[in-house]
């Protein structure tokens, strides 16, 4: 009898421990019912919640990341599980799908894990964005059971976050694999203080990024030569206009009306305007490797037209 | 753009400028003839790094009594005294009122042994324990700091999100009430903090814990223990800008180690050479900062 209970309550801690209750509603994140249980890590009841004016005081300094992205709010839970580290919850609610996307992207670098829209997981520390939320789990130390348990958790968050979004439809303008495209290098920016993060290209801001405009960054690899893709949609014409004229005169002032140069590294460096959009690569080996990047670029964005 | 790099305003720094020379020569060049325009006389600068192959224990916890030792030892060579207390009692006066500005972080705080060897040699002093306070973030509530006439200035090393590094002069950033409006220019005006009368002319010690250093990371909300080693190093110095240029320094030799090259970092570590070069606070060339290693020397790096 003592070893049917016992293996009762075995199969019992097994199958809970797969298992993720739902919860009642947070305050902020009213279409989320993040679970309260997972992997044997228990909710421990507290929430905090913090909104655009106060987010500076959950963050050192990296709340300007999230408001550039149209944050709303974060939810934060902490669950606890005997002998393991605590494991931190953080669900952003930003303002689009694309948003979340952009959030993920910029500071995406490690392996997808098939969890929510796009993951990655490494060093300890789950992210992922789904529909218009972004999601990151970490634990507060190390231990045997941490990593299968942030992706236990991170699995009931992202089932707990209802219906998906779309991405920023500019990702899908730039070339592909075919062309070495490094898919973890794909970031979707929203100011030049961002880009200068990725990829510094001037103190100034001589690409007029404002709150308009959307950008890509991406990178690209071939024969270990590493290219780099800047592709901007400006609100209108004349802005689009303004900024590559902008951009030529502050960077590129010895092309002389050409829209190349050959640049100190002894690579070059490509940017056009067409239409609303501005395209720029930069450090590829050679002429024709830019040409190329752009060519494909364009056909892309206007269908061959 | 204009409060952070008045005098460079007609110049811009692109990447075409990291291109023409190696990229921290070129840096330096340009920022440096845009902010000052001028010849000066070059002041030096003294830090000491200091580690022990035992100050970690199990699972990284701080042996205190070693570390007591490590940061005495360092303060007798900064100030070139026979004994450790020959030394703080230049730094500290008995009738000092004291802020140790700490770190709290909760990814990678100040070791709380190491705060308390600050203070176990304030009340050595004579300093009252009253007129002692270590924090971080109430700073601008805490009567003690408030009333300070010496502060000591305390954190780990570790990369920064916004300022590149994070390190003695961006652990300031608390006495302001604004942080988030001295992040532009990969946090350059952090320097104008220094020149607040809450700060001005008090640091009386800087110390950058490097027992476990964060060398790179992503946000400065996040920590990857894959970037952060046990170096059983203390940064110690009176100079701010010249112990954050060594502390720049060991981690960028990390990542080029790490990684095999300069893995960049959010932002270049920018605002140390503006506190030199605009906010005249320090020394920030490395060719004019004199460092003294002592103690454990296995893969010191620098």
């Amino acid at each position: 009898m003592r070893i049917w209970t016992f293996l009762v309550i075995i199969i019992w801690m097994f199958t809970a421990a797969e298992s993720v209750k739902g919860e009642e509603k947070g305050k902020m994140n009213q279409g989320v019912s993040l679970p309260s249980e997972a992997g044997g890590w228990k909710w421990d009841g507290k929430e905090m919640e913090y909104d655009s004016r106060t987010l500076f005081k959950y963050m050192d300094g990296a709340a300007e990341l999230y408001l550039a992205y149209g944050f709303q709010n974060v939810t934060v839970r902490r669950f606890e599980k005997s002998s393991q580290p605590p494991l931190i919850v953080e669900l952003y609610e930003m303002a689009s799908s694309e948003d979340a996307y952009g959030v993920f992207s910029f500071e995406h670098q490690d392996e997808a894990v098939g969890i929510g829209q796009g993951s990655e997981f490494g060093g300890g520390l789950l992210r992922f964005w789904k529909g218009r939320y972004f999601v990151s789990i970490y634990a507060e130390g190390e231990g045997a059971e941490v990593e299968p348990g942030i992706l236990t958790m991170g699995r009931g968050v992202a089932n707990s976050i209802p219906g998906t979004g779309p991405e920023p439809k500019l990702i899908g303008v730039i070339p592909g694999k075919d062309f070495g495209l490094v898919a973890k290098s794909v970031r979707y920016l929203k100011n030049h203080v961002l880009l200068n993060q990725r990829f510094f290209i001037a103190h100034q801001n001589i690409l007029n990024l404002n709150r308009k405009t959307e950008a890509v960054l991406a990178q690209y690899l071939q024969d270990k030569q590493k290219t780099q893709l800047l592709l901007i949609r400006y609100a209108n014409l004349k802005e689009a206009g303004d900024a590559y004229q902008n951009f030529m005169k502050a960077y590129l002032p010895e092309a002389g009306g050409k829209d190349r140069l050959r640049t100190e590294d002894r690579k070059w460096t490509f940017a056009r305007q067409r239409g609303e959009f501005v395209v720029i690569v930069f450090g590829a080996p050679t002429e024709s490797d830019a040409e190329a990047l752009l060519k494909a670029t364009e056909e892309k964005m206007f269908g061959g037209r | 753009m204009e409060r952070s790099w008045r005098g460079m305003k007609d110049k811009i720094i692109t990447r075409r400028d990291f291109l023409r020379v190696t990229a921290g020569a070129a840096m330096a060049a340009t920022v440096e003839s845009g902010i000052l325009g001028e010849v000066r006389a070059e002041p030096t600068a003294k830090v000491v790094l200091i580690r022990h192959a035992e100050v970690l224990g199990r699972q990284d916890k701080v042996r205190g009594e070693i570390l007591q030792s490590m940061l005495d030892e360092a303060v007798k060579n900064l100030l070139e005294t026979n004994e450790p207390m020959g030394g703080w009692k230049r730094l500290f006066k008995s009738s000092d009122v004291v802020g140790v500005k700490s770190n709290e972080w909760n990814r990678l705080p100040t070791p709380k042994e190491l705060e308390a060897a600050i203070k176990r040699r304030l009340l050595d002093v004579g300093v009252a324990e009253k007129n002692i306070s270590v924090a971080d973030r109430g700073v601008l509530n805490d009567p003690v700091f408030l009333n300070a006439s010496a502060l000591v200035n305390v954190r780990p090393l570790r990369t920064h999100h916004w300022s590149g590094v994070g390190t003695c002069l961006k652990n300031y950033i608390q006495f302001v009430p604004d942080p988030w409006s001295y992040h532009d220019e990969g946090c350059s005006p952090l320097g104008k903090i220094w020149n607040y009368p809450i700060v001005k002319g008090k640091t009386r010690l800087n110390i950058l814990s490097c027992l476990t250093p964060q060398f790179y990371g992503r946000g400065a909300h996040f920590f990857d223990r894959r970037y952060v080693w046990p170096y059983k190093g203390l940064i110690v110095g009176t100079d701010p800008v010249a112990v954050d240029a060594v502390g720049a320094h060991l981690l960028q030799t990390k990542r080029i180690g790490f990684f095999g090259e300069d893995r960049a970092l959010d932002v270049p570590p920018v605002h140390i050479m503006a506190a030199d070069k605009k906010y005249h606070l320090g020394v920030s060339d490395l060719r004019r900062i004199q460092l003294i290693k002592l103690g454990w020397m296995e893969e010191v790096l620098i």
